[in-house]
């Protein structure tokens, strides 16, 4: 194996981080230089990225590209990375943006390029680093350091209101994640016997296995069966939910899920166009992407308790966004609530747990990352041009910009999931698993289930109409006000930089199978796993475990003195006797 | 009376302490020969040498076995090596912000460096100590030295109001502490901490109001000193009013002396007594320091006050930490999260292991990512606008990365490490003293700590707001450069950042520094 090939995946991530410090050291006034070698660095992690994506084989090992070194033993944690084949293809979707969002900023960043194009590149390379994550506390890390240029870019490069929607959105995702981090050390802390602790995913999956599947037998026992659980599984019994919720609720404050989500139409607003599409594409991801890998396959039990609860707010997500969409004069907030609804999909499906509501969520991460990606980016353009963010401001522009009007209605038709394009196969999934899905079941009637299925499909109907009407206003019937009659079509940059969306949405709707194919190996685990929670459910034995590669043994340093061994050391202090 | 008989490899362990008292002697007695104008770099070079080499003994003491020295009136372990290698990394770093803030009030002289030299000599052997008069006399050394530091600018009604506020209730926070420690002596009849455990559990049974009552009375001593809430009053107005480098020497290293006799005098207290009541009594005031701290710096608007409170707050983190190391054997209602039923055996030696190396990590994470910070104030401050108050408002730092972004960043990973934001060393500490208050089973107490820290995040990143995300204010003086602020500017934002992301060898060194005497 070359260097490459068993470092791929630290080059996919820490590449963007060493053309930062490149950037770094150019002079502050060379806003040409200082874009040019970002946009390399983006396009060369593409090549990367793309290279991964390839070498990721569906039909091999769960977890591939693995790397592991030794890194903080005293805390039980390691340098672990890996990916399966929903965290390679939201990898594919990170780097695909990153060139795109740096083409787009070139006019639209005005002042301390430098800076911008910093926080970029390390946004690059966390955002990749959450997603290759193998060891809990390392995503944790990635996760929450994600937070610091996000922060920046919203703050300082974005709208007149860019101060409080910065840090509303730091201190909102902030609280959830710090929950998580006392379930995380929790979960560290009940899974192994002491010396076998590990922060590594498949040692905390693992440990719980068992524990897991005991307690889902005996939940389909009669009443009070569980109370006579020993052990971890009398653990996760009685805290289960609570690190479960603790879990969620840091990952709901992410995607955003009803109420939670109240961060993201501020912060969406007030970003610029980087980074609005940066947070559609993939930071709302981590949250569903927490789901999937944490937070379900962690306590599938508690999941199973939970699945009505949280299916009632994806679906109140889903229908409360489109009807905020159809309320709004803003485009851009429009858009944001928008976000609201299709994440709302994405969760809906997952919780589904059926093979074509997990494998739509999964395309659906994808098909929100290119289509409201593209959203706005698109109406970052026009927004350069007119300075309004209101509809009202608009109107007929289809006469003076048809290519951008082109362009930006077959995104339209993505995001409203017409046939054809790729937000059809994903929310098309996504209702059919949620109406096959016992969702009702879980929830105590039945009949339950056709009301989930009911409600999502409402917010497909409005999702038409509120686009649609949206579009209408802004682009069709005469020009209404007069600054409007000289906007310029896209130029050659603009056009290039929507082309790769528009291509995408074509090839994802007419040729998905490459990417379901990349997809399908973690959507059969991911429901073997979160089906240990369905008492008297068939169980694939061969999908639970999770298998990864060891830690590498110690580099024996020679120290200056033998220390002395701490489990030899006496206890302190010892109880009166 | 004989007298004792002591070598010369009695002092041996006494090496870092002697080499800091020698070089204050220097620096006293050839300022004796100095002119008014007489140009004194040498003295911040001298102390700052004498600190890496005082630092630099220490590391290497760090591996001998713990021992009693000097008659067993003090011991040297690992926990006291790094302990006083912590001290003399906050030296160092305050004693290179401090050259160009005395410049420019014309006030550098040979007993500013004296005297700081003299203080963290006091912290060194008071982490040393194993007897309490040896404890006390150890902490009116390092006392008397701050008290005359935070007064050190004579000008101006606030040094001598912080002084003397510092110097009142320093005092009388002293005469608790040596209240309490007649009252431990009386009930047992030894002043030596080792031997104080037998007799402590005889005098438990017959004289138990006079055992608690100097517990109490020491715990009280401590709190004081440590500025933990209820005992916290001083602290922000002697925080402000001291020079911004002594500030920062007194938020890191005499907490961190204070922090660890604490630790040593309750680890041996705690095996005469129930440590139940200690685990109480640590826990309760680390939930009031905890909360208080962070809610009161919420709407401070002067960053030094706010810097205060914000040491309060990390006051209350570490005793987290102490509280961890008093948790009982398995069976005990306040262990929510039971591990010994899935082990079998007790884990907590792991966990008090744990916590008293979450303690020392915690302590260097803060020196650094605290005295940065107070670096930071300390040139952004003019004398001018002390009187009015308004010399560390959070106005002067808008749009300090525009003038400066070099500054701006240091403070922004300051900032970030005190919040716990990873990849800074704030973040790695915060974990290990929360990791290991989970393993002793104080789930509650860990979450109240985390989302006191998610409360806490939001001054210091108001901070970053201003620096960040506001125009450069009207009539802004240009802010003049001095090497040494900016060497110790980079050195700890090197550490913040980098020790946050690669250990090096911290780890090996803290795994060592587990061992405490008497385990």
């Amino acid at each position: 194996m070359s260097f490459v090939d068993n470092h791929l995946l630290n080059l996919v991530v820490f590449l963007p981080l060493v053309f930062a410090a490149l950037v770094a050291l150019l002079p502050a006034g060379e806003n040409g230089q200082i874009r040019t070698v970002t946009f390399i660095a983006m396009v060369l992690d593409l090549v990367f990225g793309v290279w991964a994506y390839m070498a990721y084989v569906p039909g091999g090992p769960e977890f591939q590209l693995e790397y592991r070194a030794r890194w903080f033993d005293m805390f039980g944690t390691s340098y672990h990375i890996g990916v399966d084949g929903l965290a390679v293809s939201l990898l594919l979707l990170t780097v695909f943006l990153g060139p795109l969002v740096v083409l787009a900023s070139t006019t639209y960043i005005k002042f301390r390029i430098k800076e911008f194009h910093l926080a970029l590149l390390v946004l690059q390379t966390t955002m990749l680093g959450a997603l290759v994550s193998l060891d809990v506390l390392l995503f944790y890390i990635f996760f929450e350091a994600m937070l610091i240029p996000m922060y920046l870019l919203v703050g300082v490069w974005g709208a007149e209101d860019r101060q409080m929607a910065a840090v509303k959105f730091f201190l909102y995702t902030l609280a959830g994640s710090l929950l998580m981090l006392v379930a995380i050390i929790a979960v560290y802390f009940i899974s192994a016997p002491v010396g076998a602790r590990s922060f590594d995913y498949a040692s905390i999956y693992n440990g719980l296995l068992d524990a897991n599947r005991q307690l889902s037998a005996c939940t389909a026992g009669p009443a009070g069966a569980c109370d006579s659980l020993t052990g971890l599984a009398a653990t996760l019994h009685t805290w289960g939910p609570w690190l479960f919720g603790a879990f969620a609720i840091a990952f709901a404050v992410k995607v955003p899920m009803w109420p939670l989500h109240t961060w993201l139409p501020d912060a969406h607003v007030q970003a610029p166009v980087a980074g609005s599409m940066i947070l559609a594409g993939v930071t709302l991801k981590m949250g569903t992407f927490g789901f999937w890998r944490y937070a379900i396959p962690f306590f599938p039990v508690a999941t199973q308790q939970a699945r009505p609860f949280l299916a009632t707010l994806a679906v109140i997500g889903i229908v409360y966004g489109a009807l905020m969409c159809l309320a709004q004069r803003d485009i851009k907030k429009l858009i944001a609530y928008s976000s609201v609804s299709h994440l709302g999909y994405c969760m809906l499906g997952i919780l589904a747990i059926t093979a074509e509501g997990a494998t739509g969520s999964a395309y659906q991460m994808l098909n929100h990352g290119v289509s409201t990606g593209a959203l706005f980016l698109l109406f970052g353009y026009l927004y350069e041009r007119r300075h309004s963010r209101l509809m009202a401001d608009y109107g007929g522009i289809a006469k003076v910009m048809p290519v951008f009007t082109a362009a930006f209605v077959i995104i339209t038709f993505s995001s409203i999931a017409v046939p054809g394009t790729n937000g059809f196969i994903g929310e098309f999934l996504v209702l059919l698993g949620t109406f096959k899905s016992d969702l009702g079941e879980a929830a105590g009637n039945a009949h339950l289930t056709a009301v989930f299925g009911g409600f999502a499909t409402l917010g497909v109907i409005l999702g038409a109409a509120y686009m649609l009407w949206m579009v209408q206003k802004v682009f069709f019937g005469g020009i209404t006000h007069r600054e409007n009659q000289h906007l310029t079509d896209m130029n050659l940059r603009e056009g290039l930089t929507v082309l790769p969306f528009i291509v995408l949405v074509a090839v994802m709707g007419l040729q998905p199978q490459p990417f379901l194919d990349r997809l399908a190996p973690s959507t059969d685990r991911f429901l073997a796993r979160a089906r240990v929670g369905t008492p008297g459910a068939a169980l694939q034995e061969d999908r639970l475990r999770v298998e990864v590669m060891s830690l590498p043994p110690r580099q024996v340093v020679a120290a200056p003195s033998a220390p002395v061994p701490l489990a030899a050391a006496p206890a302190v202090p010892s109880p009166r006797q | 009376m004989t007298l004792p008989n002591l070598s010369l490899a009695d002092f041996l362990p006494l090496l870092p302490t002697i080499i800091m008292v020698v070089g204050a002697s220097i620096l006293l007695l050839s300022e004796v020969f100095l002119s008014t104008t007489a140009s004194r770099s040498y003295q911040a070079v001298l102390t700052v040498a004498t600190a890496v080499a005082a630092g630099a003994v220490a590391l290497t003491t760090m591996f001998e076995p713990p021992q009693e020295v000097m008659l067993g009136f003090g011991v040297l372990d690992p926990f006291s090596s790094f302990l006083t290698f912590v001290v003399c990394v906050g030296l160092a770093l305050a004693t290179l912000s401090s050259v160009s803030f005395l410049r420019k009030r014309g006030a550098e002289r040979g007993e500013f460096y004296a005297l700081m030299l003299f203080a963290t000599a006091g912290m060194s052997l008071l982490a040393m100590s194993n007897e309490l008069i040896t404890l006390f006399i150890n902490i009116e050394v390092l006392s008397i030295a701050t008290y005359a530091l935070t007064s050190y600018l004579r000008r101006g009604t606030r040094p001598s109001e912080a002084g003397f506020k510092y110097f009142i209730l320093g005092a009388f926070s002293s005469a608790v502490l040596l209240y309490g420690a007649a009252l431990l002596y009386g009930a047992t009849g030894t002043t030596h901490l080792t031997a104080m455990a037998g007799p402590l559990s005889t005098a438990l049974s017959s004289q138990p109001g006079l055992v608690y009552a100097g517990i109490i009375l020491v715990g009280a001593g401590f709190a004081f000193k440590v500025a933990a809430v209820p005992f916290h009053m001083w602290t922000p107005d002697v925080y402000e009013g001291a020079p911004t480098p002594v500030t920062a020497l007194m938020s890191a290293g005499v907490k961190a002396a204070a922090f660890a006799a604490m630790v040593r005098v309750f680890f041996m207290v705690g095996k005469g007594v129930d440590p139940a009541m200690l685990l109480t009594l640590f826990s309760v005031l680390a939930f009031l320091t905890m909360v208080a701290g962070n809610l009161l710096a919420i709407p401070q608007r002067n960053v030094k006050r706010m810097l205060a409170y914000s040491s309060i707050a990390h006051a209350g983190y570490l005793l987290v930490g102490v509280a961890a190391l008093f948790v009982t054997g398995p069976g005990e209602q306040f262990r929510l999260l039971g591990a010994s039923a899935l082990t079998g055996g007790t884990p907590l030696d792991l966990a008090r292991a744990e916590a008293l190396r979450g303690i020392l990590y915690y302590l260097l994470a803060y020196t650094f990512s605290a005295v940065g910070a107070f670096a930071i104030v300390s040139v952004l401050e003019r004398r001018e606008d002390e009187e009015k108050g308004t010399a560390w408002d959070l106005e002067r730092f808008s749009g300090l990365a525009q003038r400066k972004p070099g500054w701006a960043f240091a403070m922004a990973a300051f900032m970030l490490s005190l919040g716990g934001i990873p990849p800074t060393i704030g973040f790695m500490s915060k974990l290990l003293i929360f990791q290991a208050a989970v393993d002793a089973g104080l789930i509650g107490l860990t979450i109240v700590g985390v989302l006191s820290s998610a409360a806490g995040v939001y001054y210091y990143l108001r901070v970053v707001v201003y620096m960040f995300m506001r125009p450069v204010p009207e009539g802004a003086q240009a802010l003049e450069k001095s090497w040494s602020t900016e060497l110790a500017l980079v050195l700890s934002t090197a550490a913040v950042v980098i020790l946050g992301i690669i250990p090096g060898p911290i780890m090996g060194w803290l795994e060592q520094a587990s061992s405490i005497f008497g385990q």
